[in-house]
């Protein structure tokens, strides 16, 4: 029997996934192109509201879009009668992508050539928040019907995102949802969270979100 | 699941190690996994026979050390364990504290021939 011999690895999971999250920023930095990582819970408006923002910014910006699902492609149907490119990823039920899965999706949209990509992330509130993806911002939705308490059972993905649509503020008249509250519980999480109430539906508040978008692949661009 | 696309890391990691180090045969992998992870051990041992199966490391064993959640408290600095003590220091009931350990997720070390 030969001897066996213990080696020290001491990796962690989380540090490989970062260090290959900030190699991919640097790579998105030098290509001038903006990754915005966009997660909810399933159903929230991630679609709904991906095509009302191309709407909005497709005359200004090479826009690209990548749709993470477990194992479908309605999404991308969805968003290719925009026009817009889009690449479908098949996470094989994974519940978030890393940065890894988010590179190949790069490569595989052929990216280098637009201005703002954004991925449509698995529908989850926990997994998504741990792995960094390496894109440039992050941005969760959360809907009315959802209720008003999600920053206090979620509060790792408030902390973690840059900006919070509160979508589908069309309903709010059915549930009893207090968009003042999900303000102040995101904002002791996250003192610099910017928080937009929006409907995907109407239309309404989109126009804020397109702006802040677009202000900030300007910035990524140029600065 | 939750767990699976970590585990999936794990033997990756794993096997370019045994590749590098040009090990025959990793007999044991040992992860440490703190008790306010997000991985929760008894899920990682169920995927893990998933995740190697057609690998190197179909036959290699799993094995998993607990790291306690441990915090310092900011008045007191007494140490205590989070879970045990609801978040709150022992001594002087205060919730002002910095964590120790105990969101760990690593692979510590392979046991191997
Ligand atoms: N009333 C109302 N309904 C909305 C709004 N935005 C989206 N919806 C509806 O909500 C449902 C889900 O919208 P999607 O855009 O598919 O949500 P999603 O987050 O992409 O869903 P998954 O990809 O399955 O996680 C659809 O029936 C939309 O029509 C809104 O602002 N108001
Ligand atoms: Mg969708
Ligand atoms: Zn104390």
């Amino acid at each position: 029997m030969e001897k066996f011999k213990v080696l020290e690895i001491k990796e962690s999971i989380f540090d490989n996934n970062d260090k290959r999250a900030e190699l991919l920023r640097a790579e998105l930095k030098q290509d001038k192109l903006f990754l915005l990582n966009l997660m909810s819970s399933p159903g929230s408006g991630k679609t709904t509201t991906l095509v009302s923002t191309i709407n909005h910014l497709k005359d200004d910006l090479n826009i690209g879009i990548m749709e993470a699902d477990i194992d479908s492609d309605v999404d991308a149907h969805t968003i290719a009668n925009t026009g817009t490119k889009v690449i479908q990823l098949h996470t094989g039920g994974m519940c978030h992508l890393d940065a890894e899965m988010t590179k190949q999706g790069l490569n595989g949209l052929d990216a280098k050539s637009l201005d703002l990509v954004v991925l449509e992330n698995v529908g989850n509130l926990v997994c998504p928040a741990e792995f960094d993806t390496g894109a440039v911002k992050n941005a969760m939705i959360l809907s009315v019907p959802e209720g008003d308490d999600k920053p206090l059972k979620y509060p790792l993905m408030f902390s973690i995102v840059d900006v919070l649509l509160i979508n589908k503020i069309d309903t709010i008249g059915v549930f009893d949802f207090d968009i003042a509250a999900v303000e102040a519980r995101a904002k002791k999480l996250n003192p610099n969270i910017q928080v937009i109430p929006i409907s995907a539906r109407t239309g309404e508040g989109i126009e804020q979100w397109a702006d802040w978008l677009h202000t900030q692949v300007h910035a990524w661009q140029n600065h | 699941m939750h767990e699976l696309g970590v585990v999936i890391e794990v033997v990756k990691t794993v096997s370019e190690f045994a590749k590098t180090h040009q090990l025959q045969k990793v007999d044991t992998i040992v992860l440490q996994i703190g008790q306010l992870s997000s991985m929760i051990p008894k899920y990682i041992e169920d995927c893990y026979p998933a995740a190697v199966d057609g690998t190197p490391l179909e036959h290699t064993k799993l094995a998993i050390e607990v790291i306690p959640a441990e915090a310092i408290c900011k008045q007191c600095h007494q140490i205590f364990n989070i879970l045990q003590h609801q978040s709150k220091c022992p001594d002087c009931q205060c919730e002002d504290w910095g964590m120790l350990s105990g969101k760990e997720f690593l692979i510590k070390e392979v046991i191997a021939y």
